[in-house]
């Protein structure tokens, strides 16, 4: 292991880079950023993948945008209007939702025992809503106008227009509430203000989004309050899945490397209680919504016929939901580091299709295109579309390690238990 | 103020899809971008199969959900009643369609639906216009969402905003048999062979749109949504409204 | 090939003006100061509508009429700045009354398309071929028209100017396709204008010729009509006049007595939807209906009694199976009505028909009934019923309908005929120009297409046998063909042996477009389209009166083409002789017009119009009313007040229905004369020949699935292959919005293992194409259903769309195999198979 000390000012970082630049000329100072610093860390080995994910995936995205424009997308106004460009960015919103709710576990409800994940999951929080948004803004017409045509429309019957307000309000809170960590305030009353602040915003923010389906009553697939709840409580899990991931990428997959309240945590009985807990509210949730839609005649809700018919809902289903709830729940494998990465990796995975397939499932019932859409809507992304899946995820994890490599994201406050402070080193 | 409604006879409509294509006319549509369009069913068995059409154009409800949705403000409602959208601030998020419940909103940003080159390749603009095909109309109001829209914004009928917004104070009906009038009704209206469109003020007691609404039991279209367009439809044996916004999928 | 042609300007998709906008730096501030009501969506926005004044001021709008079907809809034409943008039917014109079609909007598309022709053109490359290049090169007008002339000089030098053939589709009046006939006779060819209407619908026009007397589509009285029954039709998709027929709907509809419709059809269209019963018939069979329909109008004594005649003694009537004694039977303005019952009817029950065509005896006796006794009626039939080889008796059966009821120039009925505008004649005789070698006998040679000759005597014209007869080099091996609005090698049944045919030819085709025969073509003229035009056309029937229209340019021509009669002109002038002197003085087609024009002084129009300068400015000259009526057995004339003036038999026949006897013929005198040819041809002994009888189809093709290709609303016949605007609407009932689909039963379907959306072959003897097929219910299980609009391999960019479906025309798998006595092409007449790919 290695000490190094995590800069604590905006100057300081400043001054780090200035450094680097300085002491290793700009080609040397290339070569750094391409290797992510001298020594080599855990980061390092997925940085310069996922920079050059997110490099090509943008590179391609942005070509494709200023030679074609947004006809790049396989969306139409004949059939799905919002493809998979949107499910990424509510998939990545709520993923940035549930990582705060996960973080206030410790910093709000004072869980202590997840203390130690907290201040990864806010930052985590940022860099996959800064990643959501990115996406979205690449598909909206004119992503630069919201700027000021959403402040001076204030358009207060629009779910959206609160749902933007509600995460931008909860992007502030959150850079704040990171700072305030990096700088190791912990328990200040501002602290522990913006924690519940986040907390609330996030509620706020991550309803508000299944509200901009839910208020829906033409389309009832999304229609009713269920939407917002399922929202909520499916974003915990994407959380959960996702600081599980990102702790042990982290961390080389080595438990041993992790401090010891860190270990403490993952070797626990809590993490996959938590864990197991959230998937089978998920699952739950899951069922009913679908055991509603085949059993019931209303017009409109045939897409839930279709969707049980895709190999990707069974995917999703067996392999992304009850398998990692079974593995989560036998004593054998719950606490050992494999199943929960396997666990946590096919979650992830099942909540992207899942978001996929609750917003494009949605549109599949055409709005009176009668026979000009025969059956129902078909839709598989575009190139351009997939790049932008490439765009969020590389962006984040491009981000996460840079992250992982600038800040002590493991720092959490002192265990007042134990007498010793933390000084935690990164790996 | 009026407030313009719509009366389509489906007694009388014949499918033909004059409608649409003038519609695309005036407005300098693209091939596909159907603001109005005839939407056909098939239900029932050979031999006794049905084939259901209505003309769709906006609905311009008074209770809009497209509106309530629109994070800026560009698709409004104006003051005679028509639900337009402004092409300044409108940022193509797509919610309104998403929130329409009869599909009538295009976006200007997708594949071709016809088979061949993308005509906007064809007759591409040099400025913000999506494309300048050489037919293209000579009003433009963006604002009311009248005209060629630039690019990436949601577009839909406008009750030929440009044609309606000029007719003289008071009028009652559009009747495009009157010379007086004919330039002031919408396309769609205009063209009609067998005469199954009215146009006129659904405020005013005596106008021809309300005695036919009254007489013929016009009904509108999903209303159990809430929306209350503020188009009617006189069911009839030639066409009819279908029970269900989609055919039934196979599935 | 196609790319190369086709250039695309080059894109600048992010401008500067446009990537500002996008980050919203050019966005103005927008009203803010309205936007104070938190709570509510009813905006006003406070911005005035935008002021169209200043536009309209330099808005200009002009008269022309429509080119899209043979209607011809008086149209407004709107030009701003020296675009035109819009097109809406005239108000004051009686046809369109300020209504169109669809396809009346397709104008300005086709003025534009991105694929015109810019000029004269000559073929470089000697190859000819689907695929081949022709690798044209621009010349001007000058030269094009001085090579068409070597070759017309060169060939009536050597005496063969009957080598020279024009092939005319949709030419109208007489500054047309009306100047080929004194062509032809001063040029000395029996081939100066071989029409299409063989590939069209001779069928019903000969019917009417043989009934009535009349060569000519009848003229309908819709809008008083009562009940209307259509065999074969699209009423409310493509027959004509289509815009008046969908007014007509309107009123028939919801009047006082709503008017009930009966259709008779092999699919379900629109018009049979709408219908109040749709009746969906076997192909080639409503001959069948339409003898039992006779049949029980004539046992249930429901014929009209005034028009027809009785019976001597009333106790004597009509029995099945029993014949009657024809000298008992007192005829009034029908002829053989009672040889006919002996000969034909009297064995023609519903049962026997339902067994014929699958429609259920009960429902054709209800219809007949229906039909009889709701006056006034109307029996109407067009190449549905008629496009067969038994297409000429089935139309007869269908149309005695008419006489049976006493609907014939009946109020209400079939109306009339349509009446002949007031033109007057030119100042120019052309028989003052005709030198030797014209009047010369050796002239009347044979006609290229066989029409009117020993094997085909009663045909208008055979444009079908063209291309056959050149493989054949018969009746004489050509030089020189002329197209003009007619592209058989696309159209035609068997298409593929027209691209052999015109391999060795030297082809000179005037579409603007680059069609099929545009790559066969040697020498490209090309033509203005209609907007472009000055011209004068008389009105397709519509309800008898006269009506005649002019086009007025609505711009100039956007390219260096020039009108086809100007063209025919250009030529003449260079044709060496008389006849160029004669071409000379003519001058150019707005001459002509000046002179026909002054017809109107003394005959002015009902609006008004009394010369060229009105003309123009209404676009339209008509006289109503049609002067003559049937009413209760007796035939009037319009006196100027009313029907007054009562018409004596010879007056009659004079008048209004010229055939041999002066009455509606039952038994067809004209086919007593050809009884000798129907028995060749069809096997009908000859004293049945002259009567309407069922008579068994032949089907052309091999397969075991009936094949149709009718036309849809917004198809543009022809010349919507290349608009994107048509094709995403094309097939609306099935959802055919890039491709057309074959419409195929789901029995069929699943016998064939085909699921909705598969892609099929069709294919015969003649030939094969692919198609995405649609599963539906709108047809019957024996029969598939394939609109005739794609399938192109030439005319533009979008028609030649890769991956657009079908792969190839509809006539590739359409035998030539006409109608024997009018010689319609038997198009709806074919068997496929269809097998999934």
């Amino acid at each position: 292991m290695e000490h190094r000390t995590e800069p604590k000012t905006f100057g300081e970082v400043f001054t780090l880079f200035a450094t680097l630049w300085r002491e290793n000329g700009p080609l040397g100072f290339a070569r750094l950023a391409i290797t992510l610093g001298k020594t080599p860390t855990a980061a390092s080995r997925w940085w310069l993948g996922s920079v050059m994910l997110a490099a090509l995936s943008l590179l391609f995205v942005l070509y494709q945008l200023v030679f074609v424009g947004h006809s790049s997308f396989n969306t139409s106004s004949d059939g799905v209007n919002w493809g998979l460009a949107i499910s990424t960015y509510v998939y990545f919103a709520l993923i940035s939702s549930g990582l705060t709710m996960i973080a206030a576990l410790g910093t709000v409800f004072g869980f202590k025992q997840f203390l130690p994940i907290a201040k990864r999951c806010i930052f985590l929080a940022i860099i996959t809503l800064v990643a959501g948004f990115t996406v979205l803004a690449l598909e909206l017409g004119h992503p630069f106008r919201m700027l000021w045509a959403v402040p001076t429309g204030l358009q207060t019957m629009s779910p959206m227009f609160w749902m933007g307000v509600f995460y931008t309000i909860d992007l502030v809170l959150l850079i704040i509430k990171f700072y305030l960590m990096w700088q190791e305030d912990w328990d200040s009353p501002l602290s522990h203000a913006v924690g519940i602040a986040g907390f609330l915003a996030v509620i706020l923010a991550s309803g508000m989004l299944g509200l901009v389906f839910g208020s829906m009553v033409m389309r009832p697939m999304w229609y009713g309050p269920f939407t917002s709840i399922y929202f909520m409580l499916s974003a915990a899990l994407c959380g959960a899945a996702a600081i599980v991931v990102t702790t042990y990428m982290a961390y080389g997959f080595d438990r041993n490397a992790m401090p010891e309240r860190l270990r403490v945590l993952a070797s626990g009985h809590e993490l996959p209680m938590v864990f197991a807990t959230l998937i089978g509210i998920t699952l739950v949730m899951f069922v009913t919504r679908f055991w509603v839609g085949l059993w019931s005649n209303l017009d409109g809700l045939d897409g839930f016929r279709a969707l049980v018919k895709t190999p990707l809902f069974h995917i999703e289903l067996w392999l992304g939901l009850v398998l990692p709830f079974f593995m989560m729940l036998m004593p054998k494998l719950q606490k050992r580091m494999k199943p929960q990465m396997v666990a946590a990796f096919l979650v992830l995975g099942a909540m992207f299709i899942n978001r996929y397939e609750f917003i494009v499932g949605g549109q599949l019932v055409p709005m009176f295109k009668g026979v000009w859409t025969h059956s129902l809507e078909a839709y598989v992304p575009s190139a351009t579309e997939f790049a932008l899946v490439g765009v969020g995820f590389g962006l984040a994890l491009a981000l996460y390690a840079f992250g992982e490599k600038l800040f002590h994201l493991s720092d959490a406050p002192p265990d007042t238990e134990t007498a010793e402070p933390q000084r935690l080193a990164t790996a | 103020m009026a407030k313009w409604g719509m009366v389509i006879d489906l007694e009388k409509c014949t499918g033909c899809q004059a409608c649409t294509v003038a519609c695309g006319m005036e407005n300098s549509r693209l091939p596909g971008e159907h603001w109005q369009d005839v939407i056909f069913f098939q239900e029932g068995e050979f031999p006794n199969t049905e084939l259901k059409w209505f003309p769709r154009p906006c609905m311009h409800c008074e209770n809009p959900s497209c509106v309530a949705v629109c994070p800026t403000k560009a698709t409004y409602k104006n003051e005679s009643g028509q639900v337009l959208i402004d092409w300044e601030r409108c940022i193509g998020c797509k919610y309104c369609m998403i929130a329409c419940p009869y599909g009538v909103r295009f976006y200007t940003e997708e594949k071709p639906s016809y088979g061949g080159p993308n005509i906007k390749d064809v007759f591409p603009s040099d400025d913000a216009h999506s494309w300048n095909p050489p037919w293209k109309a000579p009003q433009e109001d963006w604002k009311h969402g009248v005209g060629v829209q630039p690019h990436d914004v949601v577009s839909k009928c406008t009750f030929c905003h440009h044609r309606i917004s000029t007719a003289p104070a008071g009028t009652v009906d559009l009747d495009p048999s009157d010379p007086a009038l004919r330039e002031h009704t919408p396309a769609c209206v205009v063209t009609c062979a067998p005469g199954a469109r009215f146009f006129g003020d659904l405020s005013n007691p005596n106008s021809e749109v309300n005695k036919q609404i009254a007489n013929k039991n016009g009904v509108r279209l999903l209303d159990h949504l809430g929306n209350k367009p503020q188009v009617y439809y006189l069911t009839g044996v030639g066409g009819s409204v279908p029970a269900e916004r989609a055919i039934k999928p196979k599935v | 090939m196609t790319e190369q042609n086709f250039p695309v300007r080059p894109k600048v998709p992010l401008s500067r003006r446009r990537f500002l906008q996008t980050t919203g730096a050019t966005a103005g501030v927008v009203g803010v100061a309205s936007q104070t009501n938190l709570m509510t969506f009813d905006k006003v926005h406070a911005q005035p509508a935008a002021a169209s004044a200043s536009t309209q001021a330099a808005t200009v709008v002009t008269k022309s009429f429509c080119h899209q079907c043979p209607a011809r809809c008086g149209i407004d034409v709107y030009t701003t700045h020296g675009r035109v943008h819009a097109i809406y039917g005239t108000l004051d014109n009686p046809l369109s009354n300020g209504k169109l079609c669809p396809k009346g909007h397709y104008g300005q598309y086709l003025l534009y398309d991105a694929d015109r022709l810019k000029g004269p053109m000559k073929r470089t490359n000697p190859k000819k071929g689907r695929h081949e290049d022709p690798k044209f090169v621009p010349i001007t007008w000058d030269e094009a028209l001085d090579i068409v002339a070597g070759r017309l000089n060169a060939l009536r030098d050597k005496g063969e100017s009957h080598r020279f053939a024009t092939l005319t589709g949709r030419g109208w009046g007489y500054t047309d396709v009306g100047l080929l006939t004194e062509f032809g006779k001063l040029y000395g060819t029996p081939n100066y204008n071989l029409g299409h209407s063989s590939m069209c619908s001779d069928a019903s026009e000969l019917v009417k010729h043989f009934m009535d007397g009349h060569h000519a589509y009848s003229a309908y009285d819709y809008a008083h009509c009562n009940y209307l029954l259509v065999f074969g039709a699209g009423f409310l998709e493509s027959f004509r006049p289509y815009n008046a027929n969908m007014q007509n709907w309107g009123k028939m509809r919801t009047k006082a007595a709503k008017t009930k419709v009966t259709v008779v059809d092999v699919h379900l269209n629109t018009t049979a939807s709408a219908a109040d019963r749709a009746l969906l018939i076997k192909p080639g069979t409503d001959g069948a209906m339409a003898l039992a329909m006779a049949h029980v109008i004539l046992t249930e004594g429901l014929w009209d009694r005034d028009f027809v005649g009785d019976f001597d003694d009333p106790s004597l009537k009509f029995v099945p199976g029993q014949l009657v004694d024809v000298a008992r039977f007192k005829e009034k303005w029908t002829l053989g009505l009672a040889e006919w019952w002996n000969v034909e009817l009297k064995d023609r029950t519903p049962a026997w028909a339902a067994g014929i065509t699958t429609v259920s005896a009960k429902d054709i006796a209800a219809v007949a009934r229906e039909f009889a006794t709701t006056k006034p009626a109307v029996a109407l039939f067009e190449r549905g019923a008629s496009a067969h080889t038994n297409g000429v008796y089935n139309g007869m059966a269908i149309h005695a309908l008419n006489g049976l009821t006493g609907n014939m120039f009946a109020k209400g009925g079939l109306r009339g005929y349509q009446t002949k505008t007031a033109w007057a004649p030119l100042p120019i005789k052309v028989d003052d120009y005709l030198d030797d070698y014209a009047k010369s006998p050796d002239r009347k040679k044979p006609r290229l297409d066989g029409a009117k000759t020993k094997k085909w005597p009663l045909a208008k014209n055979m444009m079908q046998e063209i291309g056959i007869n050149m493989l054949a080099g018969e009746p004489y091996k050509m030089d020189t063909l002329m197209f003009y609005m007619t592209g058989p090698v696309f159209s035609g049944p068997d298409s593929t042996k027209w691209e052999q045919a015109l391999q060795d030819v030297y082809v000179i085709d005037t579409s603007p477009y680059p069609g099929e025969t545009n790559r066969f073509a040697d020498l490209v003229l090309p033509d203005n389209t209609y907007l472009e035009r000055l011209q004068i056309a008389d009105t397709y029937p519509y309800e008898g009166y006269p009506i005649s229209m002019i086009r007025v340019p609505a711009v100039k021509p956007l390219y260096d083409t020039k009108t086809f009669g100007d063209t025919v002109i250009e030529i003449g002038k260079r044709i060496k002789g008389p006849m160029g002197e004669y071409y000379k003085k003519i001058g150019n087609t707005e001459n002509i017009i000046r002179w026909m024009c002054e017809g109107f002084r003394d005959k002015p129009g009902d609006n008004g119009v009394n010369d060229f300068e009105s003309f123009k400015a209404k676009g339209v000259w008509y006289r109503k009313p049609y002067i003559y009526l049937q009413q209760r057995g007796v035939f009037y004339e319009w006196d100027g007040q009313g029907y007054n003036t009562v018409l004596k038999p010879e007056e009659v026949k004079a008048k209004v229905m010229p055939t041999p006897s002066g009455r509606f013929e039952l038994k067809v005198g004209e086919l007593e004369h050809h009884a000798d040819y129907v028995q060749q041809r069809l096997g009908i002994p000859p004293e049945k020949a002259p009567f309407p009888q069922w008579v068994a189809p032949r089907h052309g093709g091999d397969g075991d699935l009936h094949f149709i290709s009718p036309k849809l609303a917004g198809q543009a016949e022809g010349r919507g292959a290349n608009l994107p605007h048509v094709s995403a609407l094309i097939q609306p009932t099935q959802g055919g919005k890039r491709n057309v689909f074959l419409e195929i039963h789901p029995e069929a379907a699943g016998a064939r293992g085909i699921r909705d959306g598969d892609r099929v072959r069709i294919k015969n003897k003649v030939g094969q194409i692919e198609v995405q097929a649609r599963v539906t219910h709108t047809t019957r299980p024996d029969t598939v259903v394939l609109p005739m609009i794609h399938g192109h391999w030439a005319q533009g960019r979008w028609a030649e769309a890769q991956g657009r479906m079908p792969t190839g025309s509809t006539n590739e798998v359409t035998e030539n195999l006409s109608e024997p006595l009018s010689g319609l092409v038997c198009y709806h007449s074919g068997m496929v198979s269809v097998e999934r790919i």
